[in-house]
């Protein structure tokens, strides 16, 4: 947290819920839901469900909405990354949880551990959903997942100090050297998010790339670490005063910068960027499955969907929900990624225990080599 | 000449189921977990686990290349950021032993207060005060010491502000505590026979404060060798320090062995430092008592 501690898979910004992990709102949110008078809670007779989710991951009216209509009270726990996650679920303190948000980038080592059920189908309605976000790399046919939210790397930049557009990482990458930004850039601090984009100038992917190819990549950026201020989560205020001219970040820190500061401009760049998508999913042995389903049946409702998107600031995976928006909605198309988003021009990050060192090991360089 | 009653020897039983407690608390959660680093650190790691072995590859990687930098760019940044500690905290606390009289009580409250807020909620402002057109570019161009926008955040010196300003108060506390316990009479002796207040200072009064220094720089070294959030919030988390490089390995890597070998390595760091602090106070016996 997040700021600052952004280990999580791929936020690479001040998302609510990295500040709200930063600022410790996480060991509150727990205790708060723990507190919860145990009455209110065995009213159902013995219905119960446990989420296990990112701190304020979902929005309080909803969850006072969905209490009120079933009874049930959902407890809440929360992690801050999907490392805590996987860890937990591997141990035997992980039994007990109905319903946990893993990201796309971690969701087949889940499946590999043999820590998920496969999804019922029959009790959801795939069809409803933005069919861009199905069936992805991550999870083939979702049999383990079905998305919650998403967001996508960009980055928020200053024409007048860049000197023109940015379309492409080359047109990043090249920016770096010119005295009005060297020194005022922030990269991600995480690994495949710093080296993916020279892997995909050089024509390579991110999740079939070999050790020694990362590694070969990773030192093109080490090369350019020295013109990096910051690698840590980003500030939005940083880039709206000009400390920062050129970031990475996703699309929900873009659009509160562009909000702040309406002269500098978002861009997902080519060939290739990262869509990371949080997911619904069910761990093996839930012991609530039906409270499970019944929960998820209501989250995917048009207008409980539309109220999660403007309680997180990331989009729900419904589609149309852009229509749904108030027409006073300001750069509402930012939280939806920009104008004109290419789905076929995004590709999402799958932790392979073969190469996830190498990705790490070299990032840490990066960042030591820019101190 | 009494023999120990029976309930005195009940007394002295309840003293060791007293004490009893918190030494088996100590035992399960704290020797425990450090028997567990300590065997992990030998043993051979799977993504998630680890396979239990002997061997030294750990400890090699952690101690060579890249790894081995960071353990010594570490050791040399806490040594340093503490001494700089030290050196803020000295006058002060000089100061408060000898110049606040009737209101030091009030004095030392004022310095240990902000220390009980979060410490997150601490380098958070201090991250605000250091920003771009923060109180800090106001003030410094106010007084003409600096002029235009101030970028001090994200840099090295910004980590050396967050720690000195973090650790300062429990480097005070140690140094007024053995400051104001110097005799007097010393302190006049040494002027009576002629020495200046410099003399007095260097012959009398630092090495009669050697304890108060061992105190405090064990007080700051230890928790800067494994801090992370400062360098996180204000240093932009370049130039990675051992406290990250753990978390990242046990976390992110997953790689429990190399990650409990440098936790091992920050420990036996901190007991070479112990010693030698102990030695700096050898022979010392309390005094003013």
């Amino acid at each position: 947290m997040t700021i600052f501690r952004t280990a999580p898979s791929a936020r690479s910004g001040l998302s609510r819920r990295t500040l709200l992990t930063l600022l410790g709102a996480a060991p509150a949110t727990a205790a708060l839901s723990a507190a919860l008078p145990g009455g209110f809670r065995a009213r159902a007779a013995d219905a119960q469900l446990n989420i296990y989710s990112w701190p304020d991951y979902f929005s309080a009216d909803n969850l006072a909405a969905y209490a009120k209509k079933t009874g049930v009270t959902p407890n809440i726990s929360t992690y801050d990354s999907n490392e805590t996650l996987f860890a937990k679920l591997n141990s035997p303190a992980g039994a007990g949880f109905d319903l946990i948000i893993p990201s796309s980038s971690w969701i087949q080592q889940f499946a590999a551990k043999g820590l998920l059920q496969e999804l019922d189908h029959s009790r959801l309605n795939l069809a409803s959903f933005d069919q861009d976000l199905l069936n992805r790399d991550y999870d083939p046919g979702n049999k383990y997942s079905i998305p919650k939210d998403w967001g996508v790397l960009g980055v928020v930049y200053d024409p007048e100090a860049v000197g023109g557009e940015i379309k492409t990482w080359e047109d990043f990458f090249k920016a770096f050297e010119k005295p009005e930004v060297s020194g005022k850039i922030r990269l991600s601090d995480s690994g495949w998010e710093t080296i993916g984009p020279q892997l995909w100038i050089e024509g390579k992917d991110w999740n079939t790339a070999t050790s020694d190819e990362i590694r070969a990549a990773g030192e093109k950026v080490k090369a350019l670490a020295k013109h990096v201020k910051s690698f840590s989560g980003l500030d939005p205020n940083a880039v709206a005063n000009g400390s920062i001219v050129l970031a990475q970040t996703n699309q929900g820190t873009g659009r509160a910068i562009i909000g702040l500061n309406p002269k500098l401009k978002w861009v997902v760049p080519g060939p290739f960027s990262e869509l990371w998508v949080d997911n619904y999913a069910i761990p093996k042995n839930a012991p609530n499955l039906d409270q499970a389903y019944d929960f998820l049946a209501y989250q995917l409702q048009p207008d409980v969907q539309l109220a999660e998107t403007q309680y997180i600031g990331f989009p729900a995976a419904l589609a149309g929900l852009e229509e749904k928006l108030p027409k006073d909605t300001k750069n509402a198309d930012l939280i939806f990624g920009g104008k004109d988003l290419d789905f076929s021009k995004l590709t999402s990050f799958v932790v392979n225990p073969d190469t996830i060192g190498t990705y790490l090991q070299v990032q840490t360089e990066i960042q030591a080599a820019a101190g | 000449m009494t023999t120990p009653s029976r309930s005195s020897l009940s007394a002295r039983s309840a003293d060791h189921v007293v004490a009893a407690i918190p030494a088996a608390w100590l035992a399960v959660f704290f020797l425990a977990p450090l028997g567990f680093t300590v065997v992990f650190s030998f043993a051979r790691s799977v993504f998630g686990g680890v396979e239990l072995a002997f061997t030294f590859e750990n400890y090699r990687t952690a101690l060579t290349g890249f790894n081995g930098a960071t353990f010594l760019r570490t050791i040399i940044f806490a040594v340093s950021a503490s001494a700089l500690c030290l050196a803020a905290a000295y006058p002060v606390a000089y100061f408060l032993a000898r110049h606040t009289g009737r209101r030091r009580a009030i004095a030392v409250v004022l310095i240990l207060v902000p220390y009980f807020s979060s410490f997150l909620i601490r380098i958070m402002a201090l991250h605000m005060l250091m920003s771009r057109g923060g109180f800090a570019e106001t003030v410094l161009n106010a007084l003409y010491l600096h002029g235009g926008p101030l970028d001090v955040l994200d840099t090295q010196t910004a980590v050396f502000i967050g720690m000195v300003y973090a650790y300062l108060p429990i480097a005070i506390v140690p140094l007024f505590v053995v400051l104001d316990r110097i005799p007097k009479p010393l302190l006049e002796a040494s002027r009576d026979l002629g020495a200046s207040p410099l003399k007095t200072f260097v012959f009398v009064t630092l090495p009669l404060s050697r304890p108060g220094v061992a105190t405090a720089v064990l007080l700051t070294v230890v928790p800067m060798l494994g801090e992370m959030v400062i360098p996180r919030l204000l240093g932009g988390s370049k130039g990675v320090l051992m406290g990250q490089a753990i978390s990242s390995q046990f976390l992110q890597s997953q790689n429990y062995a190399l990650g409990a070998a440098m936790a091992v390595l920050v420990l036996l760091a901190v007991g070479v430092m112990v010693v030698l602090l102990a030695r700096l106070t050898k022979g010392f016996a309390e005094i003013g008592q």
